[in-house]
């Protein structure tokens, strides 16, 4: 592992920590002014909806490339998450955060199992295909590609999906 | 991933987003969201809690029926009673 990554994952545990700390960091940012949040009715009851999770939290498969750790602007690709992939060839990569526990049980980032009993009892309709997933340290020039690229491929492939709600998920 | 959850809302699918860093969240206005006081990587809460994951859960589904004003911010109750090296009290 180089420095870089060890520096990366000094930090993570560090700011897993000290939460005030990422406080006082994200206070700093001079994030762009997005505008008012665009908005769509939920177009029928969620017990007859098609429900996907979307993570920024950096699941892949195993035998996907993992995201970028080398880059210090991140990573703004996006990986598919079969929702029906077994738990052991999935993993993450992401050493911003510490997933020691998501290692141990991936639902607590991408609550598959969760979305399968409720879609069992009727709550949801049925769950989508497909889930998506990002690794969140998405900044400089990568945050372009995200909004004009990345992002609405996955809004895309979605949609062709046919999938009626989303549930996002951070790290 | 307010950048994302807007994106996909603009493309006709409605969204609901967990939370775990209120502030960033403020700033990037997604259209529905739940904040959970957790420590960062626990957004539905503890490894094998199977009925914590479930609330969560259960919590942001029923957002995205009820809620009707855009960039609402759902401050969840749900307190961390598991005791770790992330314990530092997030007041």
């Amino acid at each position: 592992m180089d420095r870089h990554r060890l520096r990366n994952r000094f930090f993570a545990f560090f700011f897993s920590r000290f939460p005030s700390l990422t406080r006082r960091w994200v206070a700093r940012q001079q994030l762009e002014d997005y505008g008012p949040p665009p908005w769509t009715p939920l177009a029928k009851p969620v017990s007859r909806c098609r429900v996907a999770l979307v993570t920024t939290a950096g699941v892949h498969r195993r035998d996907d490339a993992p995201f970028d750790m080398a880059d210090k602007d991140g990573d703004a690709t996006y990986r598919v998450i079969p929702h029906d992939a077994a738990p052991e060839t999935l993993c993450i990569t992401h050493d911003y955060y510490d997933h020691r526990d998501a290692d141990k049980d991936l639902n607590i980032v991408l609550p598959r199992d969760r979305l399968q009993e409720l879609a069992q009892e009727h709550v949801i309709g049925e769950v989508a295909p497909f889930h998506y997933s990002f690794m969140g340290h998405i900044d400089g020039r990568h945050l372009p590609r995200l909004l004009a690229d990345t992002a609405p491929a996955v809004a895309r492939r979605l949609q062709r999906e046919q999938v009626d709600a989303v549930v996002l998920t951070p790290a | 991933m307010g950048l994302i959850a807007r994106t996909i809302e603009q493309h006709g699918i409605a969204t609901v987003a967990l939370s775990i860093q209120r502030e960033l969240t403020e700033k990037t206005r997604p259209p529905r969201a739940l904040f959970v006081r957790w420590p960062y990587g626990h957004p539905l809460g503890e490894p094998f809690n199977v009925a914590q994951q479930r609330w969560v859960l259960c919590d942001a589904l029923r957002a995205l029926e009820e809620l009707q004003t855009p960039g609402t911010i759902i401050d969840l109750p749900y307190r961390w009673r598991r005791p770790g090296p992330w314990t530092e009290k997030r007041a």
